[in-house]
């Protein structure tokens, strides 16, 4: 089983620190969501990783291996897009492909399969013999994802993979996500700012602000918001439902924190046996509520 | 698993074709070709009629001996400019642009050791430094093969080994410039700036107010390209120092020196940089 281990690291960029004494464990195969605000730290803490930056303090382990002191060893089985990356202008996707296959291993035959296999993955394969100088942001990102699954790695960080991609381009991106999370056979550490990819994609959630880590947990334990507008509430009060409903708008509207796997149906039924007269019912992520009292806070 | 030693011979492959494809090569390419035909035209058609002098002695007074030497002689003169252009295009930018251009991003999660991308990437640009030289060296023969009847003497291939020792100081120098930047501009200008102006100055001062013979300066050091054949110092308009053998061993073991020196100490300097290069 792969295992990626952050201890106590801090990273300084002059007297800025970027990273203040972050630990965290990741050893389950599966997507892990990192979201925070901007200058939260997610981006330091992906270079770190990946070796982009080396920390002030603290090691970075990836498989038990130090990535700072070794490199070679420790990013054997690592892919990753970080920020957006470009590549020599003047080699092919094929030829970038094999290059990073190549360095990470595998044999000349091994890595026509390989490339062959991401190439379909991530939908590359129309344009594998054009130079990239000539690819658009969406091809490039493809190909990054491509250059990140090859060698079948056992850690995949992508720091905000469909950044300034049209819609298509963030829904090509995820469904190959979607595919390579299926497979269960990695970690995947996605750094973004969307909420949503996070919930499509991930099975624990970390907040970051401010270079910390502030929330930690798996996304099923994450309970979900229920918002209830109503033209009449039920007469007999809302506790049966929730112990500790949220009020607002003078009692109309009321937030109902359940867990995830309540069917909204059944909450609806209730309040409407006891009388009430529903106006509209919004379903939202506990993991956006948890993120908006966050960043919220902070910016109080 | 490959090996270090396997991954250099990756690395070499990925930038040389990336180097031999770019607009740069093409150009270079260009310049080499465009020297080359004006120096064989030159040659053919008026090596007979010179009217330049070495060391007080007309080109035609020579014996045919010093004659052959002083046509290689300006040939190599005109060829120890294009490395500097060519290291110029190829090494300024080497490492500067890994983080203007983000192909950083690509590279540095690679499992692979920082020294060894440098050492690949830097025998990429020296093999393209030396096929331009080498088309211009093509015509070099050939010219002299017409104009002579036969090939040059073993001295021509000191001043081959010399170039190719150039090219890899020069290189590694330009490679020591970029790992200090991260912008391709701040490389070039400071490159051009410190060969052709510092450098220069340097000698000029050393020369005229102290009669000292820069000797550790590289773009002197590179003079023994031509100075192998006949030992004319043509660094400093009016100096005096001349003679009509080529340069001796001593010479040649100083001006190769420098240059390992030089090379030794920029591949050095541009390892430790590129060691700690970050990109924020």
């Amino acid at each position: 089983m792969a295992s990626v281990d952050v201890k106590g690291v801090s990273k300084n960029y002059g007297n800025i620190t970027a990273l203040k004494n972050v630990s965290l464990s990741m050893n389950t195969n599966g997507c892990i969501g990192i979201l925070g605000p901007n200058g939260a730290g997610k981006t330091t803490l992906m270079k770190l990783i990946t070796n982009i930056i080396k920390p002030s303090t603290g090691e970075i382990l990836v498989n038990g291996t130090d990535v700072s002191n070794n490199p070679s060893a420790a990013l054997r089985t690592v892919g990753s897009i970080i920020e957006q990356p470009e590549f020599y202008t003047y080699l092919t996707a094929y030829e970038t492909m094999m290059f990073v296959c190549r360095i990470k291993g595998g044999t000349k035959e091994y890595c026509k399969s390989e490339i062959e296999r991401v190439s379909e993955i991530t939908e590359v394969n129309g344009f594998l013999n054009r130079k990239t100088g000539t690819y658009s942001r969406g091809m490039k990102q493809r190909l990054a994802l491509a250059v990140a699954l090859i060698n079948n790695p056992d850690v995949i960080v992508l720091d905000e993979p469909t950044f300034g991609l049209d819609p298509k381009g963030m829904s090509d991106i995820r469904n190959a996500l979607n595919r390579i999370r299926e497979l269960r056979n990695s970690i995947i550490i996605l750094s973004t700012h969307l909420i949503s990819e996070v919930k499509e994609l991930c099975d624990r959630v970390i907040i970051m602000d401010e270079g910390s880590i502030v929330y930690d947990s798996d996304t099923d334990s994450v309970e979900k918001s229920l918002r209830v507008r109503f033209y009449e509430a039920p007469a007999d009060g809302l506790n049966s439902i929730a112990n500790d409903p949220f009020m607002e708008d003078g009692g109309k509207t009321a937030i109902f924190r359940v867990r995830k796997e309540v069917p909204n149906y059944l909450i609806i039924q209730d309040l409407m046996n006891r009388g009430a007269k529903i106006r509209d019912v919004e379903e939202s992520s506990g993991i956006e509520e948890k993120y908006l009292a966050i960043v919220g806070r902070r910016k109080d | 698993m490959v090996q270090e030693t396997g991954k250099f011979g990756i690395v070499v492959s990925q930038y040389f074709r990336n180097y031999y494809r770019s607009r740069s090569f093409y150009l270079m390419l260009v310049i080499s070709l465009l020297i080359s035909g004006l120096m064989t035209y030159f040659s053919l058609k008026y090596v007979g009629n010179l009217h330049i002098t070495f060391g007080g002695v007309s080109f035609n007074s020579l014996s045919s001996s010093l004659k052959e030497r002083a046509v290689l002689y300006l040939w190599a003169f005109v060829l120890s400019y294009l490395p500097v252009f060519s290291a110029v295009f190829f090494g300024s930018p080497a490492i500067s642009s890994e983080i203007e251009n983000k192909t950083a991003y690509h590279i540095f999660p690679l499992p692979i050791r920082r020294s060894t991308l440098l050492f690949g990437k830097l025998t990429a640009a020296v093999a393209v430094s030396y096929i331009i030289v080498s088309v211009y060296t093509i015509f070099e023969l050939i010219s002299y093969l017409i104009l002579f009847g036969s090939f040059p003497s073993i001295v021509f291939l000191y001043s081959y080994l010399l170039l190719l020792l150039f090219i890899i100081s020069i290189t590694a120098f330009t490679f020591l410039v970029s790992s200090i930047f991260n912008k391709n501009m701040y490389a070039y200008i400071t490159v051009f700036l410190l060969y052709y102006l510092i450098f220069n100055a340097l000698y000029i001062i050393l020369d005229f107010l102290y009669n000292y013979n820069a000797f550790f300066l590289l773009s002197e050091s590179a003079s023994i390209i031509e100075r192998v054949f006949i030992d004319i110092n043509t660094t400093v308009p009016g100096s005096t120092s001349i003679s009509l053998n080529g340069a001796g061993n001593g010479p040649i073991g100083i001006a190769a020196m420098v240059m390992v020196i030089y090379a030794v100490i920029s591949i050095a300097g541009a390892l430790i940089l590129f060691d700690r290069k970050e990109v924020k």
